[in-house]
């Protein structure tokens, strides 16, 4: 049953995209392997891109290619056994992060990552996804369906935050507006006070008219490939900002809530959203290209390095606006070499920061990320995605990187001038 | 009469925040009997919405919700 269940849903997942990079397109001219962080730091032929792609591209080639059906042996085509559905649990889960970094150094431009997507939703479908991705998805539609369990708690939590707001910028009027018709950003945080107070700072500072939504930005449907609860997952926040008639979705710092819900969403939903989905990082850009915040780069001396979130950067193009915001609060900003498009995942995408059982491999990944790092000599390391956040916390703590991890966010409110 | 609550794990979540402290609960919980309960202490107001939602997604039981002092106390016992 699980494998008929797995290979429906491999045929529906059979798109344009997916069926070329499925197709003979691959000239196996071995390109991506050094493109591929866990290739790099395991040197292990099985983790290049070609190889793993052709795990699932062999089992496409067996129902779409006329030559695989005829000639099998010549093309590698194979029929997805039980045994091998197993197999591609850590294929799919563990060793690709769908970063893209191999679909950018692909003279061919095969997608990759969309070969290792289908596999992650066959997964799904045959019940074989990693228990806590689809327990992260579940408890994130459940907090919608179940919101009086927490309400009045998480409520009177936002008070005491408001105080700590009101006493940092020694202004008794600064607020966190939850359900605030009409203001003109939605603020979606992450589930974390890190993603809740600095931004209020800034908001408060700008004088901006906002009000913070009671979800949070994450979607674990994504990671899972389950489109259905990726979609249940956004809705929630879809129907917030309907509701409350806000012009605007600001998303916290984080890399697939950005591309899920600016890029994918209008997608996943057939139409486009009725409102303006942005980054905090193009907020906090235009609050600094406009000068609606006082910032003092000299409250950040020590040097600062930034690390371009796959999802931010490379799927989302944001990859220019960090940069003028760092240089706008900090004195001596070092670029990891290399970055934008280029710049390596961290280890901890894809979903793979929540899988407790595969931290040793997460952490061999993260090794030319780590290594990026130490050669920038930068104390401070920016990242705009948490999982990133968590990912490089742990590489520092492995590798002995002796940095301060923070967000962009977290660093403007070490810059900024009050008052 | 009540069954008696048996705590046989706490958990130190300060500091910690989403998706770990869930991870470390998802964790806890499979090493502990059914019927049996783990304690945890948080700091970050994110697990106020997730732990809730968790317990209910995963069939286990959140016996207390609670502020200590400057931690959230959760008391969940494993139902199945």
């Amino acid at each position: 049953m699980t494998l008929e269940a797995a290979n429906k849903e491999l045929e529906k997942k059979y798109t344009k995209l997916v069926g070329t990079a499925a197709s003979n397109m691959c000239a196996h001219c071995g390109w991506c392997m050094e493109a591929c962080h866990v290739y790099l730091a395991s040197h292990d032929p099985a983790m290049t891109p070609v190889a793993k792609a052709e795990r699932i591209r062999r089992v496409y080639k067996k129902n779409h290619d006329w030559m695989s059906q005829l000639f099998p042996a010549w093309t590698g085509a194979k029929k997805l056994t039980e045994e091998e559905l197993d197999k591609w649990v850590t294929l799919a889960y563990r060793d690709c992060t769908l970063c893209e970094r191999c679909v950018v150094n692909c003279p061919m431009g095969v997608e990759t990552p969309q070969l290792i997507a289908a596999a992650r939703a066959a997964l799904v479908a045959a019940g074989k996804a990693p228990e806590i991705l689809t327990q992260l998805a579940d408890m994130a539609i459940s907090r919608e369906e179940n919101a009086e369990l927490y309400k009045d708690f998480f409520l009177e939590q936002v008070k005491e935050i408001e105080k700590q707001l009101q006493e940092k910028l020694r202004d008794p009027e600064a607020t966190i507006p939850i359900d605030k018709e009409g203001a003109d950003i939605l603020y979606v945080p992450l589930s974390g006070l890190h993603t809740i107070l600095p931004e209020a700072i800034l908001f408060n500072a700008a004088h901006e008219s906002w009000t913070m939504s009671m979800f949070e930005a994450s979607n674990y449907g994504v990671f899972l490939s389950d489109s259905a609860k990726s979609k249940r997952i956004a809705e929630r926040i879809i129907n917030e900002a309907k509701r409350l008639k806000v012009k605007e979705v600001v998303l916290t710092e984080c890399g697939h809530a950005y591309t899920t819900l600016r890029w994918e969403a209008p997608k996943l939903f057939g139409e486009p959203l009725p409102f303006q989905v942005r980054s905090i990082l193009e907020v906090l850009d235009e609050y600094v290209r406009e000068k609606r915040i006082n910032l003092d780069p000299s409250k950040n001396s020590e040097p600062v390095t930034y690390h371009d979130s796959c999802n931010l950067g490379r799927k989302g193009g944001l990859l220019e606006e960090p940069r003028r915001v760092i240089n706008a609060v900090a004195q001596d900003f070092r670029e990891m070499i290399p970055n934008r498009l280029q710049s390596f995942c961290c280890g901890g995408g894809g979903g793979l920061v929540a899988v407790a059982e595969w931290s040793d491999a997460r952490i061999l990944a993260g090794k030319p990320k780590a290594d990026q790092i130490r050669k920038t000599g930068a104390k401070i390391v920016v990242t705009s995605c948490d999982n990133c956040r968590h990912q490089i916390n742990e590489l520092n703590e492995h590798y002995n990187l002796g940095i301060t991890v923070t967000s962009l966010s977290e660093l403007n409110v070490q810059a900024l001038v009050i008052p | 009469m009540a069954e008696e609550l048996k705590i046989v794990t706490t958990l130190d979540l300060k500091g910690l925040v989403c998706p770990i402290p869930i991870v470390k609960v998802n964790q806890a919980i499979k090493n502990v009997q059914v019927g049996e309960a783990i304690e945890a202490f948080a700091t970050d107001p994110g697990v106020l919405g997730d732990i809730p939602a968790w317990s209910k997604t995963t069939g286990n039981e959140l016996v207390k919700m609670e502020r200590v002092d400057k931690n959230f106390r959760f008391v969940i016992r494993r139902l199945k």
